[in-house]
C-alpha cells in the first residue's frame, strides 16, 4: 500500500436512463417515412435507408447478401471504377449491410457534401448494374472468405446453432454452402433488386446536426416513385422445424480451443416476458461480474469470455449461453453452465445483486440514447421489430420494478436445459 | 477543381484544459454538454516494451490485475456498475489504457476508484494464478484459434532484432505468462502505476474547475513516484531483405510486407498515414483498383502504419487469390510501391485522402470516450494540443514529401516479408 490518506468513497448516484423520446417522423412526397435523431456536435450525418431486403425475403439462396454487395460495383451510369472515384472524392463512407431481416445502406458524410453524396446514394440503391466481371470478382472473394470461416469454432457452432433451432430449410437457420456461391448469377441478383430495392419498401434515419434541414435534399433524391404496379413485397410465412434436444459436435482438426453453444427457443422482441428475460439473462451471462463469468472465467480460468444471451430474429426468439475454451475444458464448462441455471431456477436473487443489474442496466440504456448515431442505431432497432416508440421507457420501468420471485419464474419457463442444443466445435 | 483547403468552412477543434497536480498526476478535461455522460480515461505510460524479454506479455497481464480488487474495493465491476458505468482497458506495445463512461453525476465514484487501484492493489498469487489460466485462453482464442492470427506473432521478431517491439502485446508465447510471480507484478506496479508515470483525462458534461478540484482530492495523497526511466535500445537500420516462408491449415495464401518508418510524432508518420489512404484507404484507392480488380492478383490488399511511438512498421497485408504463384502478387506490389517514387501521386488523390481524413477525424469526436483517449494519447506522445494541430499536418502533406518518403521506406533492404502459405494436403 502506497503513503497517503484517501477520502471515504463518494456516494454513488443511482442512475437513471431519464424519459425517452422517440424521434420525430416527417414524410417524403411518395410517402417514405424519414426520422429525425437530433443533436450532435460537429457536421457529419448519418443517413441510413433501411429496406425489408434481407434473407427472409431470397427465392434464391445468397441472392439477398450479394445484391447489397453488389450495390457499389457499377450503375446503369456510372462503372464500378467511376462510382467509388466519385464516392471517395466526398470523403464520404458508404456501407451496404443485409442481415437475416433487412438490408440497408449506411451512409456517413461532412454535412457539407451532403448533396452530392445522397445522389450517389440514390444512383447504387435504385440503378445498380451487377456487371458480370464484378460479380466474378466478388463471388471468388466470397468463397475465399466462405473457406476460411470454415476454420473458425465460433462461425461453425453460431450455424449449427441456428440450423438446429430453426431448420435447415428456415432461412434463419440455412447454412449457406460452396455450392450456392457458385450457383448464384447476376440474373438472380437483379431480380430480387428489382422487387425489394423500393421506394415504398424503404425508410430513412438521418442523425446528426439540424436533421430536418437535410429534408429538401432528401425529397431531391428520395422523393421518386417506383416502378407502377409493382406493389410492396409481402413477407413469407416462416416454417420453423421443430428440431428434439440434440448433441450436435463439430470437427474443426487441429483448433485448439472449442466453441461450445449452449441453445434453445426463445420469444421475441414483442412478447411481454421479452424484457424480463433481458434482465434475467443479465444476471446468468451478460455483464463481466455475471453468474457465468465469475465462475468460469474468474473462478476456474477455463476461457476468457462466456456470455448469455436472450435474442431474436424479427420472427424468432432464442436464447443461447456462447464460450470459447480450451479443449480439455469443454465437457467442465457445459456442466457448469448447467449448474448456475439450475441454481437461478431454484434460489432467488439477492437485493443486492438484484440492484447491482437494474443499475448496470439502467446505465446502458442510457448509453444505447448518447450520441445521434447511436441513437439511429437504437431507433432502427425499434422500428423494425415494430416493439412500439415508448419500447425502452417500458424497460427501464421493467428494470426499476421487476422482482426476484419474477425472475426465478422466468428461469424457470424459458431455461429448460433439457430442451438445449448442445454444441460443440472443436478438434476431437 | 476546387481543393478542401479552398473552402471557407469552420475547423472544429477540441477545447480543453490542463492542470497538474503537486504529485505529477497530469489531468486534461474536455467539456462536452452534449452527452448526459463522462468518460475518465487513465492512461500508465507502460506497455509490452518495457517488458523482460524472458517474460514477455507481462505489462498486459497486469492489466488483469488491476480488475483484481483493492483492500477498500474487492470487486473493481461491483461500484462501476452501480453508478450506471461501463469500463474496460487495453495494452498495446506502448501505454496500458483505461476507461469508465458513466452519467456524468457519479463522475467522483470514477476518480475515486481509479484513484483507490492506483494506491493499492491485491497482488495474492491466488489472483494472479487465475489470470494467468484466463489470458492463456485469451491468447490462444485470439491468435491461435483463428486463420492467420499469428501473422503478429510472426512478423514482430522478423521486423524487430534489437527493440522489444519484437514481441507482441500479447507475449511472445504462453510459456511466457507463466512465468510471471507475484514479486515481479509488484515490482511493475511500483515503477509503473504512479501519478508521474499516468495521465488523466476526462471528457463529458462537466466543468474543468470541478474536476481538477475532485482530482487533487481523490489523486492528490498519492506518493508521485518515479517516471519510468525508460531507456531502450533502438532498432539499428536494417539493410537486408528478411523473408520467412510458413505453412498453415488456411485455405488461401497471405503475403505480409513490412518496411521500418519514423517515430509516431516525426513528419514521416503523417506523410506515410495519409500515403496509405491513397494506397488503400477506401474502393477507389489504388491497391484495389489495381491488384484487386485490375490484375486480379489479391481478394483483399491493405497497408497501414503500425502507429507505436517508437519507430514502426508501415505493413502491407494481403490475400491472394487461388491460383497466383505469391512471388507474382508480391512483384506486383513492389512495383506500385517502387512507382511511388518515380511518380507523384495526383491532386485528385490528395484530395481523396484529405476529405477522408476530415470526415474520419469527425467520426473520432462522436463519442467523448473518444476524445478522453485521443487527448490523454496526444498527452503522452508529447502535448494534448496535438489532438488539434494534427489536422493541419495531415492537411499540408505535399506529392514532394510523399514521392521522398516513399523512396526512403520502400527499399529491398529495409524490408521484411512473410509467405503464409496453405499447407500442401
Amino acid at each position: 500500500m502506497k503513503a497517503g490518506e484517501p477520502k471515504a468513497a463518494p456516494v454513488i448516484i443511482t442512475p437513471s436512463a431519464g424519459v425517452i423520446s422517440f424521434p420525430e417522423m416527417a414524410r417524403l412526397g411518395n410517402g417514405v417515412p424519414v426520422y429525425l435523431i437530433d443533436k450532435g456536435t460537429v457536421d457529419l450525418m448519418r443517413i441510413e435507408c433501411v429496406f425489408q431486403a434481407g434473407q427472409i425475403m431470397e427465392e434464391v439462396h445468397l441472392s439477398a447478401l450479394s445484391a447489397s454487395a453488389m450495390l457499389t460495383e457499377g450503375t446503369r451510369s456510372y462503372d464500378a471504377a467511376t462510382i467509388n472515384d466519385l464516392i471517395d472524392s466526398t470523403g464520404a463512407a458508404l456501407y451496404h449491410l443485409a442481415d437475416k431481416d433487412t438490408a440497408s445502406l449506411l451512409t456517413i458524410t461532412l454535412t457539407r457534401k451532403l448533396d452530392e453524396v445522397l445522389a450517389l446514394a440514390r444512383e447504387v440503391l435504385f440503378r445498380p448494374s451487377f456487371p458480370d466481371h464484378e460479380f466474378r470478382l466478388l463471388t471468388d472473394r466470397r468463397i475465399q472468405a466462405f473457406l476460411t470461416s470454415r476454420q473458425k469454432t465460433s462461425v461453425i457452432a453460431r450455424e449449427a446453432f441456428y440450423e438446429a433451432l430453426c431448420g435447415a430449410e428456415n432461412p434463419y437457420g440455412r447454412i449457406a454452402r460452396e455450392s450456392d456461391y457458385r450457383s448464384l448469377t447476376t440474373g438472380d441478383l437483379r431480380r430480387f433488386h428489382q422487387k425489394h430495392y423500393l421506394p415504398l419498401n424503404m425508410y430513412i434515419t438521418v442523425a446528426g446536426r439540424y436533421p430536418e434541414q437535410t429534408l429538401p435534399l432528401l425529397e431531391k433524391h428520395f422523393g421518386i416513385n417506383g416502378r407502377d404496379g409493382s406493389g410492396r413485397p409481402v413477407r413469407p410465412i416462416l416454417h420453423f422445424a421443430t428440431a428434439r434436444p440434440v448433441k450436435i459436435f463439430c470437427e474443426i482438426p487441429g483448433s485448439v480451443q472449442s466453441t461450445v453453444r449452449l441453445g434453445w427457443d426463445g420469444i421475441t422482441r414483442n412478447h411481454p416476458d421479452y424484457q424480463g428475460l433481458q434482465v434475467a439473462t443479465t444476471i446468468l451471462g451478460g455483464y463481466f461480474g455475471s453468474r457465468l463469468m465469475r465462475n468460469i472465467r474468474e473462478e476456474k480460468g477455463y476461457t476468457y469470455g462466456i456470455h448469455a444471451v436472450a435474442g431474436s430474429f424479427r420472427e424468432k426468439g432464442y436464447i443461447v449461453i456462447m464460450t470459447d475454451v480450451a479443449n480439455e475444458y469443454r465437457e467442465a464448462a457445459v456442466k457448469e453452465i448447467k449448474k448456475e441455471i439450475r441454481i437461478l431456477c431454484e434460489d432467488e436473487v439477492t437485493d443486492e445483486e438484484m440492484t447491482l443489474v437494474r443499475n448496470h442496466l439502467m446505465g446502458e440504456t442510457a448509453r444505447m440514447f448518447d450520441g445521434p448515431f447511436t441513437i439511429a442505431e437504437t431507433v432502427r432497432g425499434i422500428i423494425d421489430h415494430e416493439t412500439g416508440h415508448d419500447y425502452y421507457n417500458r424497460f427501464t420501468e421493467t428494470i426499476r420494478s421487476i422482482t426476484p420471485g419474477k425472475i426465478k419464474e422466468l428461469f424457470n419457463t424459458y431455461f429448460n436445459i433439457d430442451e438445449a442444443f448442445e454444441i460443440i466445435a472443436g478438434a476431437r | 477543381m476546387l481543393t478542401l483547403v479552398s473552402l471557407p468552412y469552420f475547423v472544429f477543434m477540441i477545447k480543453f484544459e490542463r492542470h497538474t497536480l503537486t504529485n505529477g498526476l497530469r489531468v486534461i478535461v474536455h467539456h462536452d454538454e452534449s452527452t448526459p455522460m463522462v468518460t475518465t480515461n487513465i492512461l500508465y505510460d507502460a506497455g509490452s516494451r518495457d517488458e523482460d524479454p524472458r517474460a514477455t506479455g507481462f505489462a498486459h497481464l497486469f492489466e488483469h490485475l488491476m480488475f483484481g480488487g483493492t483492500p477498500s474495493v474487492p470487486f473493481f465491476d461491483v461500484p462501476v456498475m452501480m453508478a450506471g458505468g461501463e469500463n474496460n482497458a487495453f495494452t498495446n506495445n506502448d501505454i496500458t489504457n483505461y476507461y469508465i463512461t458513466l452519467p456524468s453525476n457519479n463522475l467522483e465514484a470514477a476518480l475515486w476508484l481509479e484513484a483507490d487501484r492506483m494506491r493499492g492493489l491485491d497482488l495474492r498469487e491466488e489472483r494472479l494464478n487465475n489470470q494467468k489460466s484466463v489470458v492463456t485462453e485469451e491468447f490462444r482464442q485470439r491468435y491461435l484459434n483463428q486463420p492467420y492470427g499469428d501473422l503478429q506473432l510472426l512478423l514482430r521478431p522478423l521486423a524487430y532484432k534489437v527493440h522489444p517491439y519484437r514481441w507482441p502485446a500479447i507475449g511472445m508465447d504462453i510459456s511466457h505468462i507463466e512465468k510471471a510471480d507475484s514479486r515481479s507484478a509488484k515490482e511493475f506496479y511500483d515503477r509503473f502505476y504512479n501519478p508521474s508515470n499516468c495521465i488523466l483525462s476526462v471528457a463529458g458534461s462537466v466543468d474543468p474547475e470541478v474536476v481538477f478540484t475532485l482530482a487533487e482530492e481523490r489523486f492528490g495523497h498519492i506518493p508521485s513516484g518515479e517516471h519510468n526511466g525508460r531507456r531502450l535500445e533502438q532498432e539499428p537500420e536494417q539493410d537486408e531483405r528478411r523473408e520467412l516462408t510458413v505453412h498453415r491449415n488456411v485455405p488461401a495464401a497471405h503475403l505480409i510486407m513490412a518496411f521500418h518508418t519514423g517515430p509516431r510524432v516525426s513528419r514521416d508518420f503523417y506523410v506515410l498515414d495519409l500515403l496509405t489512404d491513397i494506397l488503400a484507404g477506401y474502393d477507389s484507392a489504388r491497391f484495389p483498383s489495381i491488384l484487386i480488380r485490375k490484375k486480379e492478383l489479391f481478394s483483399d490488399a491493405d497497408i497501414y502504419l503500425s502507429g507505436e511511438a517508437d519507430p514502426g512498421l508501415v505493413i502491407f497485408s494481403g490475400r491472394i487469390r487461388e491460383g497466383i504463384d505469391i512471388k507474382d502478387a508480391e512483384g506486383a506490389v513492389t512495383a506500385e510501391l517502387n512507382h511511388l517514387a518515380e511518380e507523384y501521386v495526383t491532386t485528385a488523390e490528395l484530395e481523396k485522402a484529405r476529405n477522408r481524413y476530415e470526415s474520419n477525424r469527425l467520426m473520432s469526436y462522436m463519442s467523448a470516450a473518444n476524445k478522453a483517449f485521443n487527448l490523454a494519447y496526444q498527452e503522452v506522445l508529447g502535448d494534448a494540443e496535438g489532438i488539434n494541430s494534427e489536422r493541419e499536418q495531415y492537411m499540408s502533406v505535399t506529392a514532394e514529401e510523399i514521392m521522398v518518403a516513399s523512396q526512403c521506406t520502400f527499399r529491398p533492404g529495409n524490408c521484411s516479408v512473410i509467405h503464409y502459405l496453405p499447407a500442401k494436403r
